[in-house]
């Protein structure tokens, strides 16, 4: 290391201003690595730099201090953290030896407190959804009987033993795949990812369950990864969320397709319950053999029916031709004079003639009177025209 | 064929079976034709869920290299 030397002047020691400056960068190198809790007031990252720049704010006193930290470090952190998020930032203080400015190195830094979470995760939540990843309409059905459940667990035994119980119990005919991954910390986004890929891309695994017992807000943080609710959207097979308890509702739940409260409602999701489903086939089987039934005898009575109907037919048109003779009769017959007499009529002759007024007769003459039935002979005794 | 189905998709043929059964528009011949493929979907399905007890496969943890 350099001696920083000054000049003499007579009895005065002068220094350069970059001596000065790195004397003094010397003796803060002396300060511990500490804790410095700040409010974000300016973050500035460039994938071109080789540091991440902020401004930390004390929100009390409106003091400043400038902190960087390598971008490396920074992104690896993947904090997502945006400007008025408070931090805690761990490292040294430092000189910045050209202007002077006195600035803390970090070597790590982290959100503080739920509130900088909630924060990060409302943001996220509104950029998801602004993209349509929790969209009604992409909600998948989930198979009703699937060939084998993906269960995608954390070493958590109470919350993967009630699964596996219940879907025991409901339908025994189930193949369940199991995949066992880290669902907490750092790195656990990374393994649940990978977790759930290898699940989907089982040859018979049609449905996918993600349980994980409740926790803290921050235990359940993975769930809530964007890598994770984006590996979710895009599962290739649906995806059932059990994560937590009811009142959570970490990112994933809102991007499966479906969410249930608890491994064990998660559970009654994917699988039927084979009772009802035996109870279903039974009452089909019973409705096919009655069915069948119904249409032959239904087929059988209308077979009868037709032969009765082409046994009917010749004498069906005998009847009807006698019927129309019948009316002509009766026609002919309302035509006939025999007719008129019938309804009380008589005809009048003299010699021979129908007498059609009185003055063609003359008292005394012979008059042939005829009925409807019989024939009087009678004479005139008087006649009045 | 019907090994490669799904159970649901042999439950919904049966159903539909039943109802056009059920409907009446059908021809004799037709109606015993459609019957007998129903009972054999009748059965497929039956045999499904005689299938063995619930079987667990570990698939291990499959933790992907960081990118």
């Amino acid at each position: 290391m350099a001696k920083i030397e000054p000049v003499v002047y007579g009895d005065r020691k002068v220094y350069t201003v970059s001596a000065f400056n790195r004397g003094v960068a010397r003796f803060l190198g002396r300060l511990p690595t500490l804790w410095v809790e700040g409010e974000i007031q300016e973050l500035r990252r460039n994938a071109a730099w080789a540091n991440v720049f902020l401004t930390l704010k004390d929100p009390k006193t409106g003091a400043t201090l400038k902190v960087t930290i390598a971008r490396t470090t920074f992104d690896r952190l993947e904090l997502g953290l945006a400007e008025g998020e408070t931090v805690h930032v761990s490292g040294r203080a430092e000189l910045y030896e050209l202007k002077g400015e006195l600035g803390l190195r970090a070597s790590t830094l982290e959100r503080v407190g739920v509130g900088g979470h909630l924060v990060a995760l409302e943001r996220l939540k509104r950029e998801l959804a602004a993209e349509g990843l929790f969209a009604s309409e992409r909600k998948r059905r989930l198979p009703q009987v699937p060939r084998a459940v993906g269960i995608l667990t954390g070493a958590d035994t109470a919350a993967r033993g009630d699964f596996i119980a219940t879907i025991g119990r409901r339908f025994p005919a189930t193949k369940a795949i199991v995949c066992e991954t880290r669902v907490q910390g750092r790195g656990a986004p990374d393994a649940i990812v990978a977790g759930l890929r290898a699940l989907a891309t089982h040859p018979e695994v049609d449905v996918v369950v993600l349980t994980r017992g409740g926790g803290s807000f921050e235990d359940l943080l993975p769930f809530s990864a964007e890598s994770v609710v984006r590996a979710v959207a895009t599962c290739p097979v649906p995806v059932v969320s059990a994560v937590g308890h009811e009142q959570d509702t970490p990112l994933c739940d809102l991007a499966a397709d479906a969410r249930a409260a608890t491994p064990t409602a998660a559970a009654a999701l994917v699988v039927p319950d084979e009772h009802e489903l035996r109870m279903a086939l039974e009452t089909c089987w019973q409705r096919l053999g009655v069915s069948v039934r119904t249409l032959l005898e239904r087929d059988a009575t209308g077979l009868a029916r037709q032969g009765e109907r082409l046994r009917a037919a010749p004498r069906l048109v005998f009847e009807r031709r006698r019927a129309a003779l019948d009316h002509a009769g009766a026609r002919l017959q309302a035509l006939s004079p025999l007719a008129t007499l019938a309804r009380g009529y008589a005809i009048v002759r003299a010699g021979g003639e129908a007498v059609r007024a009185a003055e063609a007769v003359t008292t005394g003459d012979r008059l042939e009177i005829e009925f409807a039935a019989g024939a009087l002979g009678a004479r005139v005794e008087e006649v009045r025209p | 064929m019907i090994e490669e189905r799904t159970f649901e998709e042999l439950q919904k043929e049966l159903q539909e079976i039943v109802q056009r059964l059920e409907r009446g528009d059908v021809a004799v011949d037709d109606a015993i034709a459609l019957f007998r493929r129903g009972e054999e979907l009748y059965r497929a399905c039956v045999e499904r869920l005689h299938a063995a007890e619930l079987r667990i496969e570990e698939l291990g943890s499959p933790e992907s290299p960081r990118t």
